[in-house]
């Protein structure tokens, strides 16, 4: 511990016992203070490597080698675009060649070994991976909102069970003195011998203990948030007062005064797609879909043809 | 649908004599209203005849293709047959004496790109416009609200391009003919120039795309008619076919009687309406300046006074923007 210095001001962690080292991203440690003074501006050089760097990316140094922050920096940065997970991989195989490749990048950025490729190596993969990478992201989301439910919800019941429990350490505790109590009252005032008042003290207590204690309150989840009695024992909804049903009746369609369009099924199975641009995926996912402005155009065309001036 | 549109209801006449006849009464209207004190057999010295205003036109609507042809960003089809809507309609209930063509030519297309979903903002606009730009944009915008009163607010617009997508399609999917695609230049041709005639105030969009298919077909050497007995009309009798028939050829020689108007003719009428225009619409004008700056005075005595309520709608709300000025 007593090396443990900031390599600028040469304050020892024996000198100022609340020294604080952090690092940036290059992975050279400095004193909180000295990042006070040299970063004033919110952006600057590392004093080691000149390489420039942001205030707030400096972070409390955790492991006494600094080249280990820089390697957990540089690994959270590339896991980020590298977040396959292993059902992305047909064979075991693929999947550990995959995350050789992670490790031999971590490697080389962290010991400065051709940094030039290896950054252009993560560019491409990032430019031909892009939809995975998105794809990933979002589901690391939202496993991490659900796994914080869970937690939130574990941490609560476990709030509850020892409430519980304290309450029921008092009372038992209250218990006991109230038989003292009842004990001593009977030694003093009744008639009978004490020994035998003892005894039968002593039986009662015993035969409560008999007793079954009150149940503990019945776990219906499992640790995962699910419910034991889920879909059996659902509470019964209130019943609601219900008009007519709903009846769909397809609109009128005005008189179009030319001959009848072909319907969408007629578009998509007699050939009529063939002729026009068919939608790509983007449009897709908004909802368009290429029979739409097919159909248009024929209704359009036939539409009026029969108009009379 | 055009069949339940208001083009269809209100915009759509019969024959062309109907047009003529509409086109003559507002002439005669203007005349009536402005040259009183002229005798009859004089006034056609100083006014503008129907046949003269409909000259006029013609070469304002050639004006109106170039433009529009001219415009950057480029314009798509819609817009410009949106646009000669807009202007063949306004000059069925309007003279060009009262208002000068050039100005409503701009504000239709200005008007058509809005509506067609152009998006261009009316600096970009007017960047097209030769001469003075603010003087203009103060133009359009002043006269879009007129326009789109007198167009009775029936801003939708049936255009005949889309009915031909919708033929060249059924024609690829339904027909044997080869190689659909190099109708498309006769076709094109054809649509520029229906919009020099009367045709889309007379016909169905529809009507007027297949005349300009048919036209390109028999442009090509090809025969569609089999297409139209055969196929599209089936199932229905023969005198609807017997109406189509007539609308088709009506249109393409409508299309074949297309001529441009003669210079010196366009430029003597042209000389004739400056003096003749109804000065009150006119921004070069003292009256008009005068008017707008009684109309200012007004709109702050509105404002201040608080007793005026009901907007004035006689005559003034012709120039509604204060930026005229």
């Amino acid at each position: 511990m007593d090396d443990q210095a900031c390599p600028r001001c040469k304050t020892t962690k024996y000198r100022n016992p609340s020294l604080k080292l952090m690092v940036n991203v290059c992975g050279h440690a400095l004193c909180e203070s000295c990042v006070d003074l040299l970063f004033l501006k919110g952006s600057g050089s590392c004093p080691d490597c000149n390489v420039p760097l942001r205030r707030n990316n400096f972070r409390v140094q955790m492991f006494e080698d600094p080249m280990v922050e820089k390697e957990i920096d540089i690994r959270k940065r590339v896991l980020r675009d590298y977040n396959k997970k292993e059902e992305d991989f047909a064979t075991l195989r693929e999947y550990n060649d995959y995350l050789e490749e992670i490790e031999t990048i971590v490697f080389n950025l962290t010991n400065n070994i051709d940094i030039v490729n290896t950054n252009k190596r993560i560019e491409h993969y990032k430019r031909d991976n892009r939809e995975i990478i998105m794809k990933n992201k979002a589901k690391i989301g939202r496993e991490e909102i659900e796994l914080e439910e869970i937690l939130d919800m574990e941490q609560k019941l476990e709030e509850a069970r020892k409430a519980d429990l304290l309450r029921m350490e008092q009372e038992a505790k209250k218990q006991k003195i109230r038989e003292k109590e009842a004990l001593i009252d009977e030694l003093m005032f009744a008639e009978g011998d004490a020994k035998d008042i003892l005894n039968t003290f002593a039986q009662n207590i015993a035969n409560k203990q008999e007793e079954p204690l009150p149940a503990m309150p019945k776990v219906t989840q499992f640790s995962t948030g699910v419910k034991f009695s889920h879909g059996t024992a659902q509470a019964t909804l209130p019943i609601l007062e219900e008009g007519p049903l709903y009846r769909y009746e397809a609109p009128i369609v005005p008189d179009r005064c030319g001959p009848d369009p072909p319907s969408i099924d007629d578009i998509v199975n007699k050939g009529y797609l063939q002729h026009v641009r068919a939608e790509n995926e983007t449009e897709k996912a908004g909802g368009y879909s290429s029979t739409l402005p097919c159909l248009r155009a024929l209704q359009d065309a036939l539409a009026g043809l029969y108009h009379a001036s | 649908m055009f069949s339940t549109s208001t083009q269809r209801k209100f915009w759509t006449f019969s024959d062309e004599n109907e047009v003529a006849r509409l086109r003559e009464k507002h002439n005669l209207g203007f005349i009536s209203k402005h040259g009183a004190h002229i005798d009859e057999y004089q006034r056609y010295n100083y006014f503008l005849s129907p046949e003269e205003e409909r000259l006029l036109l013609k070469q304002y609507e050639l004006h109106l293709k170039e433009f529009c042809r001219r415009f950057s960003p480029p314009m798509p089809k819609g817009v410009v047959g949106t646009a000669f809507h807009y202007f063949k309609r306004f000059y069925l209930y309007n003279s060009t004496m009262d208002y000068h063509p050039k100005e409503i030519l701009a504000t239709c297309v200005y008007l058509a790109c809005k509506v067609e979903e152009f998006n261009v903002s009316i600096c970009q606009f007017v960047a097209n416009v030769k001469g003075d730009r603010d003087k203009a944009s103060d133009i359009i915008l002043n006269n879009e609200l007129l326009l789109m009163q007198q167009l009775n607010y029936h801003l939708t617009i049936h255009n005949p391009f889309r009915p031909v997508e919708g033929f060249l399609i059924d024609i690829k999917t339904r027909c044997t003919l080869a190689k659909p695609e190099r109708l498309r230049s006769g076709i094109d041709e054809f649509l520029e120039k229906v919009f020099l005639t009367d045709a889309c105030l007379l016909y169905a969009p529809s009507q007027i795309a297949l005349a300009a298919v048919l036209h390109a077909a028999s442009k090509e050497q090809e025969n569609l008619d089999c297409y139209v007995t055969e196929m599209l009309f089936r199932d229905a009798g023969s005198d609807k076919l017997a109406i189509l028939i007539e609308a088709v050829r009506k249109i393409r020689s409508l299309v074949k009687m297309v001529e441009n108007p003669v210079r010196e003719r366009v430029r003597a009428i042209e000389k004739k309406l400056d003096k003749c225009r109804n000065q009150e619409n006119n921004p070069d004008s003292e009256i008009y300046k005068r008017r707008i700056r009684e109309a200012l005075d007004e709109d702050d005595m509105a404002y201040t006074g608080s007793s005026r309520m009901s907007l004035d709608t006689s005559g003034m709300t012709q120039i509604l923007s204060p930026s005229a000025s």
